[in-house]
């Protein structure tokens, strides 16, 4: 299969630097998948799964927030957290997302930290549903 | 040296000596720190440059003048917000006086308000009567990375309201452990470093660009404010740690011209008591 150069970079350091031959992500309309040849073309991540096929295998991740742009047939992804499904601390994702429920229930709470902690038992989802398909749960 | 007594001397040499233990012991700690920083800088420098690289590929062939961020909005006022970036504790030789002073010195062309981060940018700003929009982050070392992400997020807020026309960050380049320079940049409205746009403008924009622009700039605002801290962070350790090693230094000179006198006062007592044994005064 033809391959396109990817390169997956986040503020605690580059993730993957090499051929790919997809890229799927969770952008803020949708999933959306990338072959090699793609438009040059700009987007906003979501919250989701980022699966990476390489010649060697397919990879899973959770992608939150950030930037995916195809320009002259570089994929460059630049998410704000990215954790291969390996890499996931999955009882600590579980710890978050019972916080957060905690948090949400408490009626006091101001709007900004509503959304707060929405973001974040959103983002504790996300973590466990990439983990625990790796895990055949 | 007959006016100064030996004991008077000995008291300096041993205040000179625990000053000189301190600055070593701080020498050090800001060793182990600056290593810390240095291995941040490694991982946060290629996401500044990728996501730097990014936008700028994307101002640079886009023709579309309407979309948000690439000019302030109509009716904005004539303000600059600036974000300074400094540190939290002084003895770190000139890093927060140089970055502060070349903020000061643009600021005075114009109306501005600050975003200080760090104690030194908070006292100096108040000092100075400049507005602050808030003091959330006056521990720099404690700033995260969703700090950053939320002050982007606010500052784009504002500047998409028209409070400001223009947003500037001021911080400390890490060139080196030996040289740190102060610098500023314009976060808000983006402009492209070429002049000349390439005419190159079929970029495909999901869902579309108005959507994605309002999705992406605060998300690189936020990028380049935590690429920057890291870099300030790293520079604060490493002028602390010349500063201290300077400081060591001058310690142990005085220390050795002290003791030299010390010697010569002791010797010419001595000198002074056979004498006065020999003539038997």
């Amino acid at each position: 299969m033809k391959s396109f150069p990817l390169k997956i970079v986040t503020p605690d350091g580059p993730q993957f630097e090499g051929e790919a031959e997809e890229l799927i992500v969770r952008t803020i309309s949708g999933d959306m998948g990338i072959l090699a040849g793609h438009i040059d073309c700009v987007t906003a991540l979501g919250m989701g799964r980022a699966t990476v096929v390489t010649s060697e295998g397919k990879r899973e991740a959770a992608c939150i927030g950030g930037i995916l742009s195809v320009l002259d047939g570089t994929v460059s992804l630049v998410p704000t957290t990215f954790e291969w499904a390996d890499k996931i601390d999955l009882g600590r994702a579980e710890a978050a997302e019972q916080r957060a429920r905690r948090m949400l229930e408490d009626k006091r709470l101001s709007n900004v930290e509503v959304r707060l902690a929405e973001a974040r038992l959103k983002r504790a989802l996300v973590r466990q549903s990439v983990a625990s398909a790796r895990l055949g749960r | 040296m007959a006016g100064v007594s030996t004991k008077e001397i000995k008291t300096r040499i041993r205040s000179m000596e625990s000053t000189k233990q301190i600055t070593k012991a701080m020498e050090m700690v800001a060793a182990s720190k600056l290593r810390h920083a240095q291995a941040q800088i490694a991982y946060s420098r290629p996401y500044f440059r990728m996501i730097y690289g990014v936008i700028q590929d994307i101002v640079e062939t886009t023709q579309d003048q309407r979309l948000p961020y690439l000019t302030p909005v109509k009716k904005a006022a004539h303000k600059t917000a600036y974000v300074v970036i400094a540190g939290d504790r002084g003895l770190a030789g000139g890093y927060n006086s140089n970055v502060l002073k070349l903020c000061y010195g643009e600021m005075r062309e114009g109306e501005c308000a600050v975003l200080p981060i760090g104690k030194k940018a908070v006292d100096f700003f108040t000092a100075r009567g400049v507005q602050l929009l808030n003091e959330n982050y006056a521990e720099a070392e404690h700033v995260s990375v969703s700090d950053c992400f939320t002050m982007a997020r606010a500052l784009c807020k504002a500047f998409r309201a028209g409070e400001y026309d223009e947003i500037r960050l001021g911080y400390s380049n890490f060139v080196s452990v030996l040289s740190q320079t102060p610098a500023t940049m314009k976060l808000l409205p983006l402009e492209p470093e070429a002049k000349e746009k390439t005419a190159k403008s079929d970029i495909l924009y999901e869902p579309n660009s108005g959507e994605v622009f309002e999705n992406i700039i605060p998300e690189y605002i936020g990028g380049v404010i935590y690429g920057a801290l890291c870099e300030s962070r790293a520079s604060e350790q490493a002028a602390r740690r010349s500063a201290m090693d300077t400081a060591t230094q001058n310690a142990e000179d005085m220390i050795a011209d002290l003791s030299l006198k010390y010697n010569q006062a002791r010797q010419a007592a001595i000198t002074q008591e056979i004498t006065e044994i020999v003539a038997g005064t």
